[in-house]
């Protein structure tokens, strides 16, 4: 466990290096925050509810969701991708490492590196500008689980994508399509309620709606009682169970495949 | 200086290099195709959701915002398949391999953005013709050939302005380097640019309108098509704008390319 943890210190640590680029996330971040705030007021012109939601409630989720788009976006299926190609691998595979365990602390630590230097700024700016008003509720208790476990089901994905460039080099394609399809399906950008019943359905039947709509639910509708937010949090935990065997088997699989010519 | 018409011939020879090199890889065009493919429609899909609720959004139609978001990915498909080199440059700069641009008779912008010639985003390019004649013939746009000529001028002005944006942004690599974070905040106003601008107020409307003019992308000039009557006069200030700010950006470019001094090596 120790030298896990060092890998997310020390991923941690090479990340603080670029504060520079800190500022303009949180920039864009803002920017963003603003843009969403004048669309949903718009959106928001002639009615009170919307799919059961206020605007302050839908503004909430989207600005909250953009927050956690930042904390999960590490380039680990990126940089996976860049290690497998340039045969860098052999330097972890050489080492007394479970090598999904070495890329999912590594992972933490860009994790922890995004929380610091851009969520916590975002949050607090969220809240100081916007004035963002939060109801209490007994999900915003629960809410801190979730997120580790958004990441968790996040990170499965980042890393079946990386896994991927034991067959093709063409992981642009790849992480672009894998961004768009958890952006466009989790309710990253817009709350699943807005979404047609029947696709609603179904999209709550995928592992997607883990990432985002679950933990993002738990703060903007808090008071939706402890069991069903258990029950949430227990499919959240089963697609982390399911989503960690899965890529362990297909890790199996692709290492089969790599032959590096020395070097 | 060479002539026009020699520099299209040159472009012709080094990009038709290129594409054959890249088509040694098929599954990768392929496959970054379908990327391309998603990430296009993805706002669109935003706002196809959204209309479940609402029955337009500050005053316009689901259709009129296919229009204006076609408009979109026919302006920004020039930056995307002629000037996707600008990504590379910050490489370029701290690696010292930018350097070589200096040494070949040639224009350097052009030497340098030739280099790339992004063949997956001719699929913006199509995917916005094909969405743009379907919202014509859904809100039944007369296309008169003044009005064609007008479409081809403003798309041209709406490409340079986002093609000095994202060159712009690229340039600062000249002074600091990493010019990623600039790139990517350039990246994500981009896409604010297919929203109606009249949604937004006060310092929102003013930025995007005169700072950075991301309104001039899409949402102002496709009006001239959507609604004649009620047209801003900003619109005719859009070929101004353009031009103005491309001016601007190679002047800047021109600035960073003579501050550089390589790496020593």
């Amino acid at each position: 466990m120790r030298s896990y943890l060092a890998l997310a210190r020390g991923q941690y640590m090479a990340g603080i290096i670029y504060r520079f680029g800190f500022l303009f996330a949180i920039l864009g971040n803002v920017v963003y925050m603003g843009v969403a705030y004048f669309l949903w007021k718009s959106i928001y012109r002639n009615s009170e509810t919307l799919r059961g939601l206020t605007f302050d409630q839908a503004f909430l989720y989207i600005a909250l969701g953009s927050a956690v788009f930042i904390l999960l976006k590490t380039y680990t299926d990126w940089y996976m991708a860049y290690e497998i190609r340039e045969g860098l691998i052999t330097n972890q595979l050489v080492k007394p490492l479970d090598y999904q365990l070495y890329v999912l602390f590594g992972n933490l630590g860009a994790v922890l590196i995004n929380m610091t230097g851009i969520t916590l700024p975002t949050l607090i700016l969220l809240f100081a500008v916007f004035r963002t008003p939060v109801t209490w509720g007994v999900g915003l208790l629960i809410f801190p689980f979730s997120l580790i476990l958004a990441f968790l089901v996040s990170f499965c994905f980042d890393y079946f994508i990386g896994l991927m460039a034991f067959y093709t080099d063409s992981n642009w394609g790849l992480s672009m399509t894998k961004e768009i399809i958890i952006t466009a399906f989790s309710g990253a950008l817009i709350p699943l309620q807005f979404f047609p019943e029947s696709l609603q359905k179904i999209l709550l039947w995928l592992p997607f709606q883990a990432i985002y709509h679950t933990p993002l639910m738990m703060v903007t509708k808090p008071d939706l009682g402890l069991e069903t937010f258990l029950r949430m949090l227990g499919v959240q935990a089963l697609w982390v169970v399911v989503l960690f065997a899965l890529t362990r088997l297909f890790y199996n699989q692709a290492i089969k495949v790599l032959r590096i010519g020395g070097g | 200086m060479r002539s026009l018409r020699e520099y299209l011939r040159l472009y012709f020879i080094i990009e038709a290099q290129y594409i054959k090199a890249r088509m040694q890889y098929r599954t990768d065009f392929l496959v970054s195709s379908v990327g391309m493919f998603f990430t296009s429609l993805v706002t669109l899909l935003v706002f196809w959701v959204l209309f479940n609720s609402i029955s337009d959004l500050a005053g316009w139609s689901f259709m009129e915002l296919v229009f204006i978001y076609a408009f979109y990915m026919l302006a920004i498909s020039p930056m995307q398949i002629l000037f996707d080199h600008i990504w590379q440059i910050r490489f370029h700069v701290i690696q010292g391999t930018f350097l070589k641009y200096y040494f070949r008779p040639l224009n350097m912008m052009f030497y340098y953005m030739s280099e790339m010639f992004d063949i997956k985003g001719l699929t913006q390019l199509v995917l916005g013709t094909i969405l743009l004649v379907y919202a014509s013939v859904q809100l039944d746009l007369a296309w008169t050939p003044v009005r064609l000529a007008l479409l081809v001028m403003t798309l041209f002005s709406a490409a340079l302005v986002i093609i000095a944006i994202v060159v712009m942004a690229g340039c600062t690599a000249f002074w600091v380097l990493d010019s990623y974070p600039v790139l990517a905040l350039a990246w994500r106003l981009r896409e604010f640019s297919p929203y109606p601008m009249n949604i937004f107020e006060g310092a929102f409307r003013f930025a995007f309108t005169y700072l950075v003019p991301i309104g001039f992308i899409a949402f102002y000039p496709s009006q001239l098509f959507l609604r004649p009557e009620e047209v801003s006069p900003l619109v005719f200030l859009s070929p101004v704008i353009g031009v103005g700010l491309f001016a601007l950006t190679y002047k800047v470019w021109t600035l960073g390319v003579n501050r550089y001094s390589g790496t020593g090596s």
